[in-house]
């Protein structure tokens, strides 16, 4: 555990350092598999499908907010749905204004779980979704993740009935748009999981709040639950053909995942836990504190050797006061004030190890002839 | 000198500017009232154009039947149920956004008091040191 809770520490630092750099290219990456994603699944339009064109959009994706990301995966998708028939494109159009404007709206931030979701689903590990919400975000993200599946379901649709779609000529523009809003209004599987991926992150959130311990555990098997258990009433009562076994081993596989964010994101020592009670004028306090599992990182200490100057046969190794201490310290016994406080940067004066070697070849050796690191 | 205290209040004053904060001050100029008007009114702008949408494809959906019954239906009952099926919409949807925006604006008047307490804080540290310099400019 200590040697994981080290390499936390390490990835922690590694990431505030070189924030500035990974937080473009994390976005860039991102933006990168979701068009290439968007374009082996719904690849209509061949001159969208180019490499070149992905890695600039991606490109800008980096730098610009995580919202035209959104902005840029529907418009991708438009336009391969506007290469396949102007109706599904018309309906996908109406479908992402109103998911804008009606839900959007509320939580712009979480508008990339929206884009997130129907990627996972494409991964085929659309369970993680839900119980990471739930642990990382607010219920609201709820209304985002129910976009996502409501996406996720219409690109479905509209793969499924693009060879139907082929075969009719233009004059049939009421049957095309008629098949494609069929495709999502009577689509009792996407009904089922909105509720089930809806409830899991809300019962999610509600009892990872709670001062109990374990409680990220306990929240996160709750989640996988109740996500199986709607899952399957949703199954039994509209008839919808969902894999059972499928369900389960995704649920297990997003239990290990919430395992992960719990490492990085809620990792206390239960067992060290404090409670405390004390009061003011107007209130009564009742405090469990838990402390945080931390390590702090190794440090590297540099040893600095240096050649020893005077003559003779044999290796030796003395110590001897570096000019600074040596000054500090005559300084001292004449009576001097600057012993009082020193600061860090005086530190660099201090004792030394010297190695002598009396080989006329190293002698000639600088001061600073190696470093070791420990 | 550099006042460690006043560097680390400030490094977290200048973090809520840049992040949470920026949204919070902007509902905390409105008052109470107008924020949660303004945003019920974007709101029922919102739900009437998503309505209008769905209507549109509603009937889109059903075009031919419904150009071939255009003479035959009561086309005021029809205009009667459209319209009370879009009251009952942006109603909900009003209602939803109101209960919203009262919890958002209590929520960033709460962040606010403590940053405007921060504030406070702050300008207090620059107070005792400028005594601190006065003092120490009389005794010499």
């Amino acid at each position: 555990m200590t040697g994981l809770l080290e390499i936390r520490e390490r990835i922690k630092m590694l990431y505030s350092r070189y924030e500035v750099f990974i937080l473009p290219i994390v976005k860039f990456l991102f933006a990168l598999i979701v068009l290439n994603t968007l374009n082996g699944k719904i690849g209509y339009m061949k001159r969208l499908d180019n490499i070149a064109i992905v890695l600039i959009v991606s490109l800008m994706c980096s730098f610009l907010p995580k919202g035209c990301m959104v902005i840029f995966a529907a418009l991708f998708s438009l336009l391969h749905m506007y290469a396949l028939s102007m109706e599904v494109a018309l309906v996908g159009l109406c479908m992402f204004l109103v998911m804008f404007l009606l839900f959007f709206r509320f939580s712009p931030k979480d508008s990339v779980l929206a884009l997130l979701t129907p990627l996972l689903f494409a991964m085929k590990i659309p369970y993680v979704i839900p119980i990471a919400a739930g642990l990382l975000c607010s219920p609201a993200s709820a209304v985002s993740v129910g976009c996502g599946v409501a996406a996720h379901y219409f690109f479905q649709t509209v793969i499924v009935s693009a060879p139907a779609l082929g075969t009719m000529g233009d004059s049939e523009a009421i049957a095309k748009l008629r098949l494609i809003i069929d495709g999502i209004v009577k689509n009792k599987e996407m009904l089922v999981v909105i509720a089930a991926y809806g409830i899991t992150i809300v019962v999610v959130y509600l009892i990872r709040r709670m001062s109990l311990d374990h409680v990220w555990t306990i929240a996160m098997v709750a989640g996988a639950m109740t996500n199986i258990v709607i899952l399957l009433v949703g199954d039994l009562v509209y008839d919808i053909n969902i894999s059972i076994g499928g369900a389960l081993l995704g649920s297990l596989l997003a239990l290990a995942v919430a395992k992960v964010i719990e490492f990085f994101r809620f990792c206390v020592d239960y067992s060290r836990t404090e409670k405390v009670q004390f009061e003011d004028d107007e209130y009564y306090y009742y405090v469990k504190a838990v402390p945080k599992m931390t390590v702090s990182a190794p440090a590297k200490t540099v040893k600095r050797i240096n050649t020893q100057r005077h003559r003779g046969s044999e290796r030796g190794v003395t110590t001897e006061l570096t000019p600074k201490r040596a000054q500090e310290r005559a300084q001292s016994r004449s009576g001097g004030s600057s012993g009082a406080r020193r600061t860090r940067g005086d530190y660099r004066g201090g004792k030394s190890v010297t190695v002598g070697n009396m080989d006329p070849d190293v002698e000639n050796m600088g001061n600073d002839d190696y470093e070791e690191l420990f | 000198m550099l006042n460690e205290e006043r560097v680390i209040l400030m490094t977290q004053m200048a973090s809520y500017e840049g992040g949470e904060g920026r949204k919070n001050v902007k509902i905390g100029n409105y008052f109470r009232s107008d924020y949660i008007a303004v945003q019920v009114l974007k709101s029922v702008v919102s739900g009437t154009i998503a309505f209008g949408i769905i209507f549109a494809l509603y009937i889109l959906y059903d075009f031919e039947v419904f150009m071939q019954d255009l003479y035959k239906i009561d086309l005021l009952a029809f205009a009667k149920n459209v319209l009370t099926n879009y009251a009952i919409s942006i109603v909900a949807y009003g209602l939803l956004t109101y209960i919203i925006s009262t919890y958002r604006y209590v929520k960033a008047k709460k962040s606010l008091k403590s940053y405007y307490h921060s504030l406070k804080k702050l300008s207090s540290l620059y107070g005792d040191e400028s005594v601190k310099k006065k003092s120490a400019g009389g005794s010499k």
